[in-house]
Parts: C-alpha cells; sequence; structure tokens
C-alpha cells in the first residue's frame, strides 16, 4: 500500500521562541494561544577511550529502550580507491559481511537476524562502516559477529564476483535514474580527477576491473586498529561497552607500519571550471536540476556559519523551497546542504520539476543561492531559520541510531565530542553579517555549476537564453570516469 | 543457524536454546500505557505521558482515505490533505509551519487507502497551541482558487516525482491497479494527472464537509504534558466543534474472491532492469489470519538471511533484489511477490523462482528457528519504532483507527508471538494458490513485440483488454 505524504524535508526540536500574540481585543480562539515557558533539553555525553592497539572507542549511554547501535568506523573510504579502480573501498567494505574465516555470508546474515538484530557496512567518502543494530540483551554475540566481519574477512572469490555481478546491477538502476545521474555529474563537474569526483560505488567501466588483490590490498593498509573509531550507543553502560571492545578488539593487532598518508587535495575554485551541464534523458518522467559548487571542510572555521547559511536555503520553509514550490507549485520540494568532508566537500542545491520547467527552476535555483550574499536577512528569518535547524539536530539523536550517527561524524572529524553540547550557542552566535559574508566567499554565482538532468527538447530552448554556454550530453554518451563526462567518440 | 561442525557448534547450540526458551523472558517490548477518552461530538481522544524528552507529538487520524476518493477524482483524498494546509478560518496559508517548523518542531502528513494523518512534533510548551490549530482546521477550510490551483501543480509534481521519475514507480503503481478488480482500493493514492486535474475547490468544500468531523477523528498526544491541562485545552478547542448529524458514507464494496490467474505485460519508458509481481487477495488486516500472514512476509524476505534473498539474490543470482509484503488494509489486503531481475535474467525464470518458494511454504511447516527470528526482529523492529513520541503515536493511531482497538498496540504483539509454524503453512496453503495469483511483468518498452495484443497502458487508464 502507498504511503503518500506532503512531506517537508528537514526535521526538528528546540527551545528559544516565543510566539508573537495578536494584540488582546481578539477573541481568544482566533489567534493562536501563546506558547508556556521554554524547557530546556540536555544532550547525552560521550565517554571515551583508547586501548593500547590505538582502537578508540566511544560509549554514549541512553537507556530508554533495550536497544543498541555500534558502529565501527575506518578513517579511510572511496578516497583510497586506487586509480582507474573506483568502487574498491565499497566493495571491500561491503565484502566484509560476506564471509569471515569461521562464518560464511548467510551464516553471518542467519547469526545476526536470529538475534533479530541487523548488520550492514559500506563505505562512504573519509570512512568505511560496520553498524549493527540489536536489542540490548543480544549485545554480546551481536558483538562478536561485528568482529568477527572487520577482523576475519575472507573475500573469497565466489563472493567477490557475486558482488561485482550485484554492484553492476545497482549501477544499471541508478544510471536509469535522474537523480542519480545528476549527483554522479555533479561530483566530476565539482572534484573533476580529484578523487572526491568519481562515484563511491564505482562505474560500469571500472567494477568489472577490480581485482581480489587490491580488495585484500586496500584492506591490509586501511582496515587497523589505529585507523579505526568504534562508538557504542544506547542501553549500555560506559564499563560494559568498554569491557566488550577489549574482549573483541583488544587483541587485534596494530601493524608496525605506518599508517598511509592520504592526501586528496584541494580542488581549485575558478570560474572557468563553472559548468552548465545538460544530460539529455529523453525518457525521464522529471528533470532534476542541480546546482554544484566547492563547499567547504569539515574542519574549517566558518563551519557554524556554513549550516545557518544553508539552513536559511534548504528546509521546507527555507527560500529554495518557499520560492519553487509553496510560491510556484513547480516542485514536491527544493533543498540543498553542504557535504563538509576531511577536504572542502561540495554544496548542492537540488530540486526535481517537470521537463517544461527545468529552465525555470534552474535559473530560481541559482538566483536564491547566490542571493544568499545580497538579498535582505531579517532577524526574524535569521531566528527561525535557527530554531528549524536547531531542531533538526535535537530530532536527529531521538533515536540510537541517530545518536550514534552524530557521535561517530564528531569522531572521525577529531571533533571535540562536548561540541554536541555547545551546538546550541554556537549557531546562536551566527549573525546575518556572517551569513552574508559566508555566502559572498563561498556560494557566488561564478563559481556554481548547473547540472540539469530530462527531456532536453523540453527546457533547452528556455535555458539556452539565460545560459548561452550550456553543453549538452545525450546520457548514451555520458562517461563517469573523467571530468570531460563525454565518451569519447571513435574517429569515423 | 550452526552449519559448521566444530568446537564452535557447542555455543552455537547454547545460542539457539537461549533464542528459543529465552525471547520474551528477555526483551520484553515496553507497554504503552494510553488514557482514552472520547467527547460528546463523538471525537475519540488517546494521550500517552513520556517525559523523556520535553517534547509533545501531536497526531490527528481522519478515517478517510484514498478508497474514498470520489468517482473520477482518484488522488483526490492526499490532494485534499495538502489543501488542509492552506488557510482555515484562523489561520493563513502555511501558519502550519509558522507554529512548528519557526519554533523548533516539524509537521507533516500522510495519506493512504484507509485513513488520513496529519502529526506534528513540537517542543512541549507549545501544546496547547498546536491543538488550537489542529482544531481550527478540523472546523474548516477558507483556501481560496490561487493556492487550490498552486497545491495542485505540486501534488502533480508528487505525481511525477514518485511514479514517472524513478524506474519502478510505475511497476509499483501498477500493482495496486491490475490487483483489484472492483474495490476502490485498485486507485493508486497519489491518484492520476487527469483527474487531478478535474477537481474542484467545490469538492474540497465537500469533502470537508464529509469526512473531516470530530466523530471521524482520533486525536494522540503523547510526551511530555500534564494530563488536566491536556483535558481542559481538548475540551476548549475540539470540545465547541459541532456534532455533524449527516451520516458518514462508508464504501460498501467488497472486491470478490479471484476466480482464476490473471496476466499482464506493461512496459515503462525507463526500466533499467525488468520487474516481477505476484500479487494474492488476502482479507482485512482484522482478520485472524493476518499475524500469520504477516509472519509469512518476514520470514519470506526480511533480512538477507531471508527464503527470498536466499534463492534469488544469493544462490540463483536472478533477481538485484526481491521482497514479500503482506499489505493488509481495512477491507482487504494483497499479499505481494516482488523481483527486480538481475540483468540477463528472464521473468519467466523469477516467477518459477517465487512460485517455487510459495510451493515450499505451502509443502512443509517453516523452522521454528525461522520463526524465532521473525519474532525477534518483530520485537527489534517495534522497539526501534517506539524510540521516539511520533513512534508511539502512530503505533497506537495505528492499533485505534485502523484496528479499531486501542488496545492492540499492546497485544498485537502476542498475536504474532502465538503463530505457528502450522498457521504459517496453512495461510500459505489457503491464500497463495494458482487461482488466487494475478502476474504482472513490467518490461522496457524496447522488449514490446511488434504483434499482438499486450497492454499500452499508462498510470490511471483503465485496463484494457488485458490477456488471460
Amino acid at each position: 500500500m502507498a504511503t503518500i505524504m506532503k512531506t517537508k524535508s528537514l526535521v526538528v526540536i528546540a527551545f528559544l521562541l516565543a510566539l508573537a500574540s495578536h494584540a488582546a481585543g481578539q477573541t481568544p480562539q482566533a489567534t493562536p494561544p501563546p506558547p508556556a515557558a521554554t524547557r530546556s533539553v540536555q544532550f547525552p555525553k560521550p565517554v571515551e577511550t583508547t586501548l593500547p592497539n590505538g582502537f578508540r572507542v566511544i560509549v554514549v549511554q541512553r537507556s530508554q529502550m533495550p536497544l543498541v547501535s555500534a558502529q565501527v568506523l575506518i578513517k579511510s573510504g572511496g578516497e583510497v580507491d586506487p586509480a582507474e579502480l573506483f568502487g574498491t573501498a565499497d566493495m571491500t567494505a561491503s565484502l566484509l559481511t560476506r564471509g569471515t574465516t569461521t562464518r560464511s555470508a548467510t551464516q553471518i546474515a542467519e547469526a545476526i537476524e536470529a538475534l533479530g538484530g541487523s548488520i550492514g557496512s559500506g563505505a562512504g567518502w573519509d570512512f568505511s562502516t560496520v553498524t549493527t543494530s540489536v536489542m540490548s540483551s543480544r549485545i554480546d554475540p551481536a558483538f562478536a559477529i561485528l568482529a568477527d566481519v572487520i577482523r576475519n574477512s575472507t573475500f573469497k572469490d565466489e563472493e567477490v564476483e557475486r558482488l561485482r555481478r550485484q554492484s553492476l546491477n545497482n549501477l544499471r538502476v541508478a544510471l536509469g535514474t535522474p537523480g542519480s545521474i545528476a549527483r554522479f555529474a555533479a561530483a566530476r563537474v565539482v572534484f573533476r580527477d580529484a578523487p572526491y569526483g568519481h562515484p563511491l560505488s564505482g562505474t560500469p567501466e571500472s567494477v568489472p576491473r577490480i581485482k581480489r588483490e587490491e580488495i585484500v590490498r586496500l584492506h591490509d593498509m586501511y582496515y587497523r586498529p589505529d585507523n579505526a573509531i568504534l562508538v557504542i550507543g544506547g542501553d549500555i553502560t560506559p564499563k560494559d561497552g568498554f569491557a566488550l571492545a577489549q574482549k573483541y578488539f583488544g587483541d587485534w593487532a596494530k601493524p608496525s607500519t605506518p599508517l598511509p598518508n592520504v592526501t586528496v587535495g584541494t580542488p581549485v575554485s575558478e570560474s572557468s571550471n563553472r559548468r552548465v551541464l545538460v544530460i539529455d534523458k529523453p525518457d525521464a518522467g522529471q528533470t532534476v536540476v542541480l546546482l554544484a559548487r566547492t563547499g567547504i571542510s569539515r574542519m574549517h572555521p566558518d563551519y557554524f556559519r556554513g549550516i545557518v547559511a544553508n539552513s536559511i536555503l534548504s528546509g521546507y520553509s527555507g527560500r529554495l523551497n518557499w520560492e519553487i514550490r509553496v510560491k510556484r507549485g513547480l516542485s514536491y520540494g527544493a533543498g540543498s546542504s553542504f557535504d563538509m568532508r576531511r577536504w572542502s566537500g561540495a554544496f548542492t542545491a537540488s530540486v526535481q520539476t517537470n521537463n517544461e520547467t527545468g529552465a525555470e527552476v534552474a535559473s530560481l535555483t541559482l538566483a536564491e543561492v547566490s542571493g544568499l550574499a545580497t538579498r535582505d536577512l531579517s532577524d526574524t528569518e535569521l531566528t527561525t531559520r535557527k530554531a528549524s535547524l536547531l531542531g533538526g539536530f535535537a530530532r536527529g539523536m531521538e533515536t540510537i541510531g541517530g545518536l550514534v550517527a552524530q557521535v561517530s561524524s564528531l569522531a572521525l572529524y577529531g571533533v571535540n565530542l562536548d561540541e554536541i553540547n555547545r551546538y546550541v550557542s554556537n549557531v546562536q552566535s551566527v549573525k546575518a553579517e556572517d551569513v552574508k559574508n559566508f555566502a559572498a566567499t563561498h556560494l557566488g554565482a561564478d563559481n556554481s555549476s548547473l547540472i540539469i538532468v530530462g527531456d532536453a527538447k523540453k527546457f533547452l530552448p528556455a535555458l539556452q537564453k539565460e545560459f548561452p554556454q550550456v553543453e549538452v550530453i545525450p546520457v548514451a554518451e555520458l562517461d563517469l570516469n573523467n571530468a570531460s563526462l563525454r565518451r569519447q567518440t571513435s574517429r569515423n | 543457524m550452526c552449519r559448521s561442525y566444530s568446537l564452535r557448534t557447542l555455543l552455537c547450540a547454547m545460542i539457539l536454546l537461549v533464542a528459543i526458551g529465552g525471547v520474551s523472558a528477555q526483551t520484553k517490548l515496553p507497554r504503552i500505557n494510553f488514557r482514552e477518552r472520547t467527547l460528546a461530538n463523538g471525537m475519540r481522544v488517546l494521550s500517552v505521558i513520556d517525559k523523556s524528552s520535553p517534547t509533545v507529538a501531536i497526531n490527528v487520524w481522519y478515517h478517510v482515505g484514498s478508497k474514498d476518493d470520489p468517482d473520477q477524482r482518484s488522488g483526490f483524498a492526499h490532494l485534499f490533505e495538502h489543501i488542509m494546509f492552506k488557510s482555515t478560518k484562523n489561520m493563513k496559508d502555511e501558519m502550519m509551519d509558522r507554529l512548528t517548523e519557526d519554533v523548533g518542531g516539524n509537521n507533516n502528513a500522510f495519506t493512504q487507502d484507509d485513513v488520513t494523518v496529519y502529526y506534528e512534533v513540537v517542543p512541549s510548551n507549545y501544546l496547547e497551541t498546536l491543538l488550537w490549530a489542529e482544531a481550527d482546521r478540523l472546523s474548516g477550510l477558507t483556501v481560496n482558487e490561487a493556492s487550490f490551483h498552486s497545491e495542485r501543480d505540486v501534488v502533480e509534481e508528487e505525481f511525477r516525482t514518485s511514479v514517472l521519475a524513478p524506474p519502478y514507480g510505475k511497476f509499483f503503481y501498477l500493482l495496486d491497479q491490475k490487483s483489484f478488480n472492483v474495490h476502490p482500493y485498485k486507485r493508486p493514492t497519489i491518484g492520476s494527472i487527469e483527474d487531478l486535474e478535474s477537481a474542484t475547490l467545490e469538492n474540497v468544500q465537500k469533502f470537508h464537509e464529509t469526512y473531516y468531523r470530530p466523530d471521524n477523528a482520533t486525536l494522540l498526544v503523547v510526551g511530555d504534558f500534564d494530563p488536566k491541562r491536556l483535558d481542559v485545552w481538548v475540551d476548549k478547542y475540539f470540545g465547541s466543534i459541532p456534532k455533524r448529524n449527516l451520516p458518514l458514507p462508508r464504501v460498501q464494496t467488497k472486491e470478490p474472491p479471484r476466480t482464476g490467474e490473471k496476466r499482464f505485460v506493461e512496459y515503462g519508458k525507463n526500466v533499467p532492469l525488468p520487474a516481477v509481481g505476484l500479487t494474492y487477495l488476502t482479507p482485512s488486516e482484522k482478520s485472524d489470519d493476518a499475524a500469520a500472514l504477516t509472519m509469512t512476509d518476514i520470514i519470506l524476505s526480511r533480512g538477507r538471511s531471508s527464503r527470498l534473498y536466499q534463492a534469488l539474490v544469493y544462490q540463483q543470482q536472478i533477481a538485484q533484489s526481491t521482497n514479500a509484503n503482506a499489505d493488509l488494509r481495512e477491507d482487504s489486503g494483497l499479499f505481494e511477490l516482488t523481483a527486480i531481475l538481475a540483468a540477463g535474467k528472464k521473468p519467466e525464470d523469477a516467477e518459477a523462482s517465487l512460485k517455487a518458494e510459495v510451493k515450499k511454504l505451502q509443502d512443509a511447516p517453516v523452522s521454528e528457528a525461522e520463526l524465532e527470528k521473525a519474532k525477534n526482529q518483530i520485537i527489534t523492529s517495534q522497539l526501534r519504532q517506539r524510540e521516539t513520541n511520533l513512534g508511539k503515536a502512530q503505533a497506537l493511531g495505528g492499533a485505534a483507527v485502523l484496528r479499531g482497538d486501542p488496545n492492540r498496540v499492546n497485544t498485537d504483539l502476542e498475536r504474532l508471538q502465538a503463530v505457528s509454524a502450522a498457521d504459517v503453512q496453512r495461510v500459505a496453503k489457503k491464500y497463495l494458490t494458482d487461482e488466487n495469483r494475478y502476474v504482472i511483468y513490467y518490461l522496457p518498452e524496447s522488449a514490446r513485440s511488434s504483434s499482438g495484443s499486450e497492454n499500452r497502458s499508462q498510470p490511471g487508464d483503465q485496463m484494457k483488454g488485458a490477456r488471460q
């Protein structure tokens, strides 16, 4: 059965606003009653230790529900894929749960699922993870499985080939999905041939080339206790959490070799890199418009200015959705985000619209993003958008899974874990001027590219009026293996 | 669970014993302790106090859904849901966002076949404000033409986003359309662009009068609040809404039993890999067989050790993904088996594999280990749902409105845990039969043969000339 939503994009909790009420004299029922006194909120405090082998262990206890979630992060992901072998890190991570020295793929699944739990693994940018989630009464056997898949994976040929086929099938579906095509292309536009530029799961050309030896080599190089973090959240005390870590990871040997040094390089933001790219997909049921450009890294000193700036643009009542959906009915939703990574990630604004209105939405998106630097930003707008942002932050941690994800993200980037409880004040201290200055530096039109995937004949003429430099690539000629994005045609 | 014979066998046996013997003893699902009132105007109020976070989740469940869409107005209940966020007597357009998002809360709504649910989660000091707001839109809408047209455009974009853009949007749309012959469940909730374009403001007002009335509404409040104040506010804002004396229309149509297999071949513009669906007509979620059908769904496809994943994805490598879904609704339901094929595989082969799994369920009881696993999986997922106030509210709302008894939020788990291997075998034999099966192949346009009588259906069309 379908559940169809009105869906707004972002979600929320917060503490600080009083709603202005109307003047006295109107009947009470005609105006909303004002709120009662604000209640304060406490966020959980993580506790941590590091084992002698360099394995960092963090426990954040919350015992309302008898659930535990445990995640091991390896601090390396798609950015360490060998050249031309895009997808190696993701395949390596995916293979962890597909066979160890004592359990086959099926046995791993049976073991964790018999407990009512789940285990999943995969690579991201800057990290690879294995996550298990289970009732707290079952945490010990779940931990045994978690440690087994991280430490004892065998990468059998049969499983490598099985995963390869599945990965190619998944790519086939993704490359038939306008949103995925747009995101893959946007990464190439922003990062070009730098390591963040390729699709995380590889391409139809790269996946067949990945040999088992490459997977084993990547695993040997990066999967080591001094390149790993364990985060445990939920119904478990720090003492018990540390004891489990010691029991299952204490004897995980640290290699004598130094950690590999990886640098990704900062993509250069030159206006010459700016592209307006159309990928023509005549069978697309809708057009996807992406604005993409270099963003900032997670450790950038303007982190909070960045997320507040984004909150002005994104969210149900943010400027993008307001102008495109609420005022004009052109989309089911428009939003934006900074993907802040170890090195600069990308800023992306994204909208899906009817093919016929692709050009209009592209213009509106660019205007709103680049207008943040100059348009008036009132106290009311700033305050309400901050409330939305703070609410989303707190709501994201209402579940144990969300709590673990938040702590993992801080730990991965070496951010002090106390920041959870300073988040509110850090957001509140950002002023309107800060937002506009940030936008002027980081969200200008000159360096913002547009990537549009859809039935081009329906929007191209209108688009060319505003962007005469537009490039068009038919989807059959799309090549995600290089920055040009165009398959090199044979000479006839 | 443990196939390798080694020192580990003993450990495995112990774990298995613990699992079989100790599940209910080890982890209990915390009870949801709710209080119930019914106002003089017929509105039901359910509340649950939980002070673990300074927030409150408010839900209003209206017992109307897409099965109640007026004639030639498929998608209307959902369009109407969008319009409920526009102006009312005392609120201008988008005021709900001002009262929630702007103060650190959020709001949303969803429409299903049988019910429409509006919800918000706000800091608990805003409870009274949101009760006032929900009462206001229950009382009436004042939306104008411009807002109506704009929001209808949004809904049409939603149609494109969920049905036309994703490769399998149309496949799932067709499963509903083809699976019901008579009952309005055959009209997908999202409707069709054509029917949406025919909708008018008069339809909106009529729909509100007909279905948005206190005796067709259940208010749920879960979180940090004082029960005495809640009662005062509920009486003040909702108590004054008059009882409606008109009869409340209900769908009376019954979907007749199926009389033989039907087969459909459908095509899409953008189908990267073919898909296959098998659907079986089932009774409603209130049926005594509902629990066994739910357990069958879980044993078949939850997790990678599940039967469908192991057979179709892992062993045979015939499917990129596969799923079983016991989609039991208020009037009747469907048991669906679906697969998206791996490259180079034929729909006939996936169909054969799915049918083979059905036959296995019918020929032999499932194992105790599989039942125990399913029970543990259910407990874990229900624990996860109940982590949040909103999750608790939705669990309670479903029990109260769709299954007619709020206490089922606490007793449904027992029904599931009481399902035996014999029950699973029985419902497989009773419902997953050849005569009760409809088969849908979803193929790319390029696979269309030049001859003959294949369908050229578009979403929203009536079925034309289906092959038997």
